[in-house]
Parts: structure tokens; sequence; C-alpha cells
């Protein structure tokens, strides 16, 4: 619809402005996003040494792995943490109400609302990083398996949005707990590795209750040619499950907040 | 007798009101508590791997260095940055600078309730993976005990003065907490939280131990694993550390102080 | 546990109404109900035509909510940012959204405040840009939760006069709470006094006045103290004290009475007032009852 597109130029354009109020800030940022991508790069190299593998994977190949996750990492700190750790505040200050009043789709707002620029940064170098971990395994880049790879990119970003809005809508209730997704973003960050690097109980945690594996590893398989039909279509369904349910929290949740007192 | 505005019945009546001011948070911290997980998801990729044969460590040995760094950590974490410039911002700072109590000691107490409170939940965490990995449980003697309460102590007595330092450094500027995002990176990865410090090339490893970082987690872990560690050689960096960072806090806080006063606040 | 019970009312177009009551009582719940931002749990609400629980965008396009120290501005941002935003939320292509902004801002005395940051705006001038950026889309009912709270005398004035010109110009409904009875004395012909969570008032400020003290307040200062029992027959006595008297007068009795005053006693000093509004409602929400 073009007054939501319209409305979402406008939504960046505002937070683009702030964040400019602080350039000082955004340059730190910067620097401290380059710094934790060569620490790292570091420690994954830990892992590593003459004819070595983690979990069967190739120095290169857990480059892809890393890349992708500093996508995603870059995708929490530029949209997730300030829009949806935002959710808490709103409840305590009461300014919730100002969103619902608006003719516009609250979880919309609530998501989209503003951006960290800074984080856009990330999401360029682990692009790069997994661009270039995928060159040097020899990864032939053709049409189909870039699509393939976007998609599993869309998928990914999906499950982790669903999984981090989940908790944050709990906000509603619990006014206290707001920093259960710092939980889930340490879980997350078991996604720097490929997930056959882990003994099997985790990795069957990894694939279905916190679907890490979707995120980076499965990405990563799909540039590798490793990736079965089956497993993509694993991926698909919990992305869309996890959305579905993350919309119907959402819902119930305003039901909640709208029942209870001022 | 005071020392900077402190004496016994201050000290009680600090420790009593912050730690139960934590207690109303309780869930925050549990949730705090639950979130540095990440030495287990470490230890569980450090177990798998090849190239654990560098550490020194297997095994059992292996699984006891990482819970003991998890709680090292959890006894060890400072946030006085984040509470100093939301205390600067709205204002509290000047009736604090007002009494004749040193305000670090407030933040030093508020940790002391925070950690108290995370006590339980550390313990639930250390319990629940000793239930998954009973084999490397273990209990330290009770002098070994000590030794690693001493040295989680120092660790974080290094770790508050290192931030206390970004801290003052809000009297000049709104935004000093960004440095702190800078300094974290170098702990995260050479502290001995993510990977044990025989991890590193030696290379690395010889100008690591010119740095504090090794000492608020490697150092104290292993004192507390029962690892066999240079005791005498880790105490006395830690006691230079403290030693070297106390007056460099010291006097930028009191330069802060007078900047804050003559920019009339 | 009820907030609001057995609140009825009706409310037509154009009209402006105050809701007044303590702390607790039921003001701020009921213009949210009205928002359709808390759902009752028995009866009915219709705003516009719309039940407002239901959040039908064409509802929300005719609706703004103003709250008292609560903002929607961005903080950072200069409010021009703000309204921008909210003219492509509501759907304001930018030419006529331009056009309105300089008719409010005229009306509100804003100027070059729209382009510094909020964050650097005076609590009276924030709360100028709130109405701006509320108003933005002209919607046909106001709902104002303590707008004027936290201004001081002038800005509470500015708002009062804005307000009141808004409603004449514009025809819409204004339905606003709040704690100072000024904002209800200036604005509001039509006044509800919630009590306990029931509408204890809906009508005229003056009748209210009457039903809440139907008695005039008669003070007087006598040349030599009298004893109690004089005043039996003339009124209740609220106070004796040496030469000094506060008395309690039938308001149909009351010309009567001063006469009989006059003519009995030698009097320094005579005044009739009726207490302020604010006392009156400040001594019904004491009592806790009627």
């Amino acid at each position: 619809m073009g007054r939501y597109w319209r409305t979402l130029r406008r939504f960046w354009g505002t937070a683009l402005a702030t964040q400019l109020e602080y350039q000082a800030n955004a340059l730190i940022e910067l620097l401290a996003v380059a710094l934790s991508l060569g620490g790292s790069l570091l420690l994954l190299s830990l892992f590593f040494g003459p004819g070595r593998e983690l979990g069967g994977w190739s120095w290169n190949q857990a480059l892809m792995v890393q890349g992708f996750y500093t996508v995603f990492d870059g995708m929490s700190s530029a949209w997730l943490r300030p829009n949806l750790g935002s959710i808490v505040t709103h409840v305590r200050e009461g300014t919730l109400d100002f969103v619902l009043l608006k003719p516009i789709d609250s979880q919309f707002w609530v998501s989209l609302r503003t951006f960290a620029p800074a984080g856009l940064s990330e999401v360029v170098l682990g692009l790069g990083l997994a661009g270039w971990g995928a060159h040097q395994s020899g990864v032939v880049f053709t049409p189909a398996v870039l699509v393939t790879v976007l998609v599993m990119l869309v998928v990914g970003g999906v499950i982790l949005y669903s999984l981090w809005f989940l908790i944050a809508a709990t906000s509603i209730w619990f006014v206290k707990t707001w920093n259960a997704t710092e939980v889930l973003r340490a879980l997350l960050a078991s996604g720097r590795y490929p997930i056959e690097a882990y003994p099997a109980p985790l990795r069957l945690l990894f694939t279905l209750v916190l679907p890490v594996a979707f995120l980076t590893t499965v990405p990563a398989e799909v540039l590798l040619g490793r990736a079965s039909l089956p497993l993509l279509a694993l991926g698909i369904i919990l992305a869309a499950g996890f959305f579905t349910a993350a919309r119907g929290f959402w819902m119930f949740a305003l039901r909640h907040y709208t029942s209870a007192s001022s | 007798m005071r020392i900077f505005g402190l004496n016994w019945r201050i000290i009680r009546a600090l420790l009593s009101s912050q730690y139960a001011h934590m207690l109303e948070y309780r869930a925050e911290i549990a949730l705090w508590a639950l979130s540095g997980v990440l030495p287990f998801i470490m230890l569980s990729l450090w177990s798998g791997s090849a190239a654990r044969a560098e550490l020194g460590l297997d095994g059992v040995a292996l699984d006891r260095y990482f819970l003991s760094a998890f709680l090292v950590r959890q006894f060890s974490v400072v946030w006085v940055v984040y509470a100093f410039e939301e205390d600067a911002l709205l204002g509290r700072l000047s009736p604090y600078l007002l009494q004749p109590l040193h305000p670090l000691w407030r933040y030093v107490a508020a940790h002391l309730g925070e950690q108290l409170t995370r006590l339980p939940f550390a313990a639930l965490i250390a319990a629940l993976f000793f239930l998954i990995q009973p084999q490397a449980f273990w209990v330290p003697s009770l002098g070994g005990l000590l030794l690693a309460w001493m040295a989680t102590w120092m660790a974080f007595a290094i770790a508050f003065l290192l931030q206390s330092l970004i801290a003052s450094l809000c009297f000049w500027s709104e935004k000093a907490t960004a440095l702190e995002r800078l300094l974290f990176l170098p702990f995260l990865f050479f502290s001995g939280l993510l990977a044990p410090l025989t991890a590193f090339p030696p290379a690395v490893r010889a100008w690591v131990q010119w740095t504090p970082f090794p000492y608020l987690i490697d150092f104290p872990a292993r004192v507390l694993s029962g690892d066999p560690v240079n005791l005498a050689g880790g105490f006395a960096a830690q006691l230079g550390w403290v030693l070297l960072l106390l007056p460099l806090v010291l006097l930028l806080w009191r330069a802060g102080v007078r900047r804050y006063s003559a920019m009339g606040a | 546990m009820s907030a609001v019970k057995g609140v009825s009312f009706s409310i037509a177009p154009g009209e402006m109404v105050g809701f007044l009551g303590a702390n607790g009582a039921g003001k701020t719940t009921t213009l949210k109900m009205l928002c359709g931002l808390i759902h009752p749990s028995a009866g009915e609400v219709l705003v516009a035509g719309h039940r407002p629980q239901r959040r039908h965008p064409d509802f929300l396009r005719r609706i703004t909510l103003v709250m008292g120290q609560k903002q929607q501005l961005i903080w950072d941002l200069p409010p021009m940012d703000s309204l921008r935003v909210n003219a492509a939320v509501y759907g304001i292509p930018d030419r006529v959204a331009r056009r309105r902004i300089n008719e409010l801002s005229d009306l509100l005395e804003l100027g070059e405040e729209l382009t510094r940051p909020v964050r650097k705006l005076s609590l009276g001038q924030r709360m100028k840009a709130e109405l701006l950026a509320a108003l933005l889309h002209e919607p046909e009912v106001l709902f104002l939760d303590e707008p004027t709270l936290g201004l001081d005398v002038n800005a509470q004035m500015r708002v009062r006069q804005f307000l009141a010109d808004y409603n004449r110009r514009t025809g819409a409904t204004v339905l606003l709470t709040s704690h100072y009875m000024a904002d209800i004395t200036a604005l509001c012909p039509r006044v509800m006094l919630i009590h306990q969570g029931q509408l204890f008032h809906d009508g005229a400020l003056d009748r209210l006045a009457s039903r809440l003290a139907p008695e005039r307040h008669v003070r007087l200062e006598l040349e030599q103290p009298a004893p109690a029992e004089a005043f039996a027959a003339l009124g209740q006595l609220d106070r004796l004290e040496n030469c000094e008297v506060n008395l309690r007068v039938d308001p149909a009795l009351l010309t009567s009475v001063l006469a009989q005053i006059l003519a009995r006693f030698e009097v320094r000093d005579l005044e009739v007032n009726d207490p302020p509004i604010d006392q009156l409602i400040g001594e019904l929400f004491r009592q806790g009852s009627l």
C-alpha cells in the first residue's frame, strides 16, 4: 500500500536524522563493528590450524557461516533491538496508546518505526565475508544458487524477527523481564559456528526449537550445494509458523492490554 | 574514621538498601544470569574440536574451566558506566556529590547487592550443568575456594575501576558509554571467557599478559577449577592493576567533578 | 472491582464536555473507553458511529488523543519531522499538510519552535506542538487527558484559548479531563463529575455548584461578641470566635436573615460568599461520599 510505503520512508528518514544528531556515536559504532568482526575471526582461527576442520567445515566454509551470522547480527542491531526494545518503553510510559490510535497497523509501527544505520554496515560486512568465504571455497554463483540463498536469508530473517518479537511482546505483561531478548541473543551467538560443530542434542535444539541453523548454516550449505530440498522446505514452514505465532500473539497481547485498567 | 566517607554503619546501610533494591529486580537479574550462557556454548564447541589439544585442558578439566569462567563472570560483571550515565542525565548526581560519601561507593554497593541477588540463579545454572555433565562435578577445597573468591573479587575490582574510568569521562561527554562498547571487545576475546588463554598462539599470549584482561576471567577461573596456575604471579598482576587504576580513577573523577560544578551541572 | 460503573451519557457533535473527578475516580478510564483503548466489561460505546474498541481505521482518523506529560513527538528531532510522519500515517498529501500546519501554528503561536528539537522546547511549547501534531488530520472528536498538566499559568491560558477557538471554528467535539478547575470553568459548558466510578453530575457547572453547596456562606465581624444561641434561628453556625462569625444560610432566606443580622447586631464587617467550586469538589472528594 502506498500509504504504508510512504510512512516507512518517513519512519526511516526521521531515524536517520536522529542518528546524525549523534555522529560521534555512529563512528564509534562502526569501529566497534569492525573490531568485533576482527576478534570473532581471530577466535574462529583458534579452532583451525594446518589440516584442521570444525565439524567437517573448512576455514573458508566456516567464514561463510560467520558472514551470515554477521548479516543477522547487523539486522538485529539495525532493526530488532531499536524497535522491539521500545515495546517495553511504550508500555512503561503509556505511549503505546498513541500507537494504537493511529490508523496504521500497530505491529508495523512497533517493528519498523526506526532503525540504527550502524547495523547496516554490519549487514554489508557480513555479506562481503560470506561472499569471500564462498569464493575461496570454490562456490559457483549461478542464478539458481543466488535466488535460493536469498530465499533462505529471508527465511532466516523472518524466523529471527518472529522469535525476537514473541519475546519482546511479553513486555505487555512483564515489564520487569524486558531483557529476555538478551537471553535470545546470547543463545543465537551459537550461530557463529557451523551447526555440525555441536554435539547431537544441541544440533537438534538449534534446528527445531531455536532454529539458529536456518540463519547461518543452512544458507551456507545452499551455497555449497549441500542443502537438501526437505531441509529448505522445513525452513520455510518454520518461518511461516513462527511468523503466524508472532502475529497471533501480538493480537492476543493487545486484547489483554486494552482490557486492563490504565 | 571514614575512608572516602565510609564507615561500618554506612556500609551496612548501603549494602542492605541496595540488596533490597536489587531484589525488586530479581526477574531481570535472573535473565541477565541466563544470558551469560556463552561460555557453555563455547565449551560444547571446544569439546568437540580437534583444537582442544592445544588448550592443555581436556575432558573434565575443560568442563570445569568453562563452568568456572561462567561463575567468575557472573560475579565480576560491571555496569557502573550505564548506571552513572543514567544518573547524570536524570540529574541524580548533584545530591550524591553533595554528600560526604564518595559516589562510587554507592555503585559498588549496588553491584554487590546485585551479585547477592544473582547468586541463587547462578547456583541453579551450575546445578543444571552438573546434571548434564555429572562427571565434571567437583567441590573445591576450602583454601581453593577462598583463593578463588579473592581472585574473583580482584577481577571485579579491576573491571569496576576500568569502567569507572570511562564513567568519569561522562563528566565531559554524554556519550562516553560508547567507549565502553569498544573496551568490551578486547575483554570478550582476551579475558578467557570464550577460550582459555592457552588457546592463543604464544605471540598473542605474550602481549595479552600485559593487559588486565586475562586476570578478569582466565586466572580466577583456573583458580576455581583447581587448574595448576601461577598463583603468586596472578595475584601480583591483579594487585598491580588495581594499584595502577585506583589513583587514575580518583584523579579523573576529581577533575570531572570540578568540571561538573564549574558547568553548573 | 470495577473502575467505572453505571456511567451513561450521550454527547452531541460540537459540544465541549469536561470530566471532573478525583484521582482514581475513573475519568481517565472513561476517556480511554471512548477511545477504544480499554474495553468496557459491560455496556456499549459508540463514537462517531463506530465502536471504538474495533479501532477501525475510519474511526481512528476521526479522533485524536492528547495526554498531558506524555508525548507522541520524537524527542530528538524538531516537531516538523514528527508532523511529516503523521502526515504519511494519516494519508495527508504534503500540500494539504503544509497548509494545515501553517494554520494551526498561527493559532497556536508556534513559529521557529517547529524546527527546533523537541527536547530543547519548554513544556508549554512542547504541549502546543503536541496539539498541532494531534490535530493535523482534522479529527472530529478530541480526547484531551489532562492537557494542561504541569504547564505554567500563561501556557495554560493559551492552551485554553486555543481549544475554545478551535471548537468554535471547526465544530469539533471536545472531551476534556482535568484537575484544574480553571480549565473546566473556562472551557466546558457541560461538566460530568465522576465520583468513585459513578456519574454524579451531568450538566452545567453552576448547577453542580448549587448541588454541592446549597447554602450561602455569611461571614460576620461584630463590634461585640454574641452567644451562639443568638444565631440559632438564622442559620447553621460554622464558627464563633470572639467577634468573628461564620454562618451558613438557606439561599431562599438570605435577604431576611441579613436584615435580621443588621437589625440585631452591631456589625463591623459582613461578607456573603460562595466557596469556590474546587473547594466544594475537594470537600466532596475528602468526605468520600455525598
